[in-house]
């Protein structure tokens, strides 16, 4: 009832959280861009008539689709060390974040190549196109414009869910604010400015979003 | 030069081809009639393998084209045009790009013969002012008379079409018919699914009437449409004509 806002807090360790906001902006582009490139392939394995391919790509996306992350984060970084010996967190961070975002990326890569007429794909057979011909030049190529949409989704919720890398020491926006908050006693404006941080960041991309969508429904 | 004998195929438990057997010779206009459903299009869709035949054999050039382990499908493909009823242009290409694509991936050839080709092709179908167009800039007459032109740009041996003139306007049917009446006048070797019975009439050496998976009668034109000898025949032509 007494709680009087201390926005001095706010205002004094802002460079600190926004430090900690670009290293959450820069795990999230690396972890997306590794995404789109494991995504790709993957996606176009998800579609293969190849029952390897098919087979490797399906449990793929069905382990990381069906795990939590922060179990897979604990596997990355407490488990694979049993092999490869000690990893830093910064990298344990970016594979977890990427071989995740790879199985989502999979799954709109996915939807994207089923989504294009099946007389594409015949067209192009019928002029004695190989298949993976047909997918290079006629298919992906259409399949980029839709999937520019559910990628920038896909951004917004790496973007919120790269918190869980707090756990592992890293001093992204979360690890920051939890520091702050806890020596400084102002959880309250602390949380409320890291929540705004987060909106900051996700609130353009969304509308990137709804701009490409409207673009994209005029388009087609 | 395709020869096919006693040609099946079954979608699951569905028999759509019952045993076709027919040949069509060099340079023969062949047009495939029949009510819908009556396996036209899949027959077509056999003789270049978009559909893998259940049984029977189909030769290309003297080559049993079914015995998929031997020939290389993408090959005989190249040699068979095919131009469908939704036309199927790449919408993220413009008309020479959609037109050079096979020639230049699948034939290797050089960009400069590939699209000089392609600009040669284009005027024969009376398009080449919408060499850089889209797709979705033409009307549906000219984006099948690009299809035609993209099916040619190969050189097949023979073109299939399968019902090129259904999905569009009335008014635009004349201008693609006449493109594959010029073909015909050339020499091409077509099959050509339709319900222009004119077209057939004046173009076909020889007309197919299919129903239920088989051919239940063919003849020239003028047989088959003046004198049916068929129940069947008989009673689709009375609906249609
Ligand atoms: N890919 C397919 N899967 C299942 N059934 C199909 C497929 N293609 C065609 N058919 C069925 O085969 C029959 C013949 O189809 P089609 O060859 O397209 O006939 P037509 O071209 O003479 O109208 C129809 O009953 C159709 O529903
Ligand atoms: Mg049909």
């Amino acid at each position: 009832m007494g709680y009087k806002w201390d926005l001095s807090v706010v205002v004094r360790f802002l460079p600190v959280l926004l430090q900690g906001a670009a290293l959450t902006i820069q795990l999230t582009c690396i972890a997306v861009g590794m995404g789109i490139l494991i995504g790709t392939f993957v996606g176009i394995g998800r579609v293969s008539k190849n029952k390897l391919l098919y087979t490797l790509s399906s449990i793929y996306v069905t382990f990381i689709r069906g795990t939590p992350m922060l179990v897979q984060l604990y596997l990355v970084y407490f488990g694979l060390p049993a092999y490869f010996g000690t990893i830093p967190p910064r990298m344990a961070a970016i594979i977890t974040l990427s071989v995740n975002s790879g199985a989502y990326v999979a799954e709109i890569v996915r939807a994207g190549i089923q989504s294009i007429d099946r007389g594409q794909l015949e067209a192009a057979r019928s002029l004695g196109m190989t298949y993976s011909q047909a997918m290079r030049y006629v298919l992906i190529p259409q399949t980029f414009k839709r999937i520019i949409p559910p990628l920038g989704n896909e951004f917004i919720a790496l973007l919120k869910d790269s918190s869980i890398v707090s756990v592992i020491a890293l001093e992204e926006l979360v690890r920051k604010g939890s520091m702050i908050a806890g020596r400084t006693f102002r959880a309250f404006e602390i949380w409320t400015a890291v929540a705004l941080l987060f909106l900051c960041m996700t609130l353009p991309i969304t509308q990137l979003v709804n701009y490409a969508e409207r673009w994209l429904k005029q388009n087609d | 030069m395709i020869k096919v004998v006693d040609l099946q195929k079954r979608f699951g438990t569905l028999r759509v081809l019952n045993g076709i057997t027919n040949e069509v010779r060099e340079g023969e206009v062949v047009c495939v009639i029949g009510p819908s459903g009556s396996g036209k299009s899949t027959f077509l869709r056999c003789l270049n393998l978009l559909e893998i035949p259940d049984g029977g054999q189909i030769y290309f050039d003297g080559v049993e084209i079914t015995d998929l382990k031997k020939v290389d499908i993408n090959q005989i493909r190249a040699e068979m045009g095919m131009v469908f009823q939704r036309f199927n242009l790449f919408p993220h290409m413009n008309v020479v790009e959609n037109i050079c694509l096979a020639p230049l991936k699948v034939r290797k050839c050089s960009r400069e013969e590939a699209e000089a080709r392609a600009y040669d092709l284009l005027r024969k179908v009376g398009l080449q002012e919408k060499a850089l167009a889209y797709p979705d800039t033409l009307s549906g007459g000219q984006q099948q008379r690009v299809a035609i032109a993209r099916a040619l740009a190969m050189q097949p041996k023979v073109m299939l079409f399968d019902e090129p003139t259904s999905a569009l306007d009335p008014e635009m049917i004349k201008e693609v018919l006449d493109v594959m009446k010029e073909l015909a006048k050339e020499g091409l070797t077509m099959v050509v699914v339709t319900h222009e019975m004119g077209f057939a009439r004046e173009v076909a050496d020889r007309v197919l009437f299919m129903d239920e998976g088989l051919i239940i009668e063919e003849n020239t034109p003028d047989q088959l449409f003046n004198s049916p000898q068929h129940e069947r025949t008989k009673l689709f032509l009375s609906k249609i004509l």
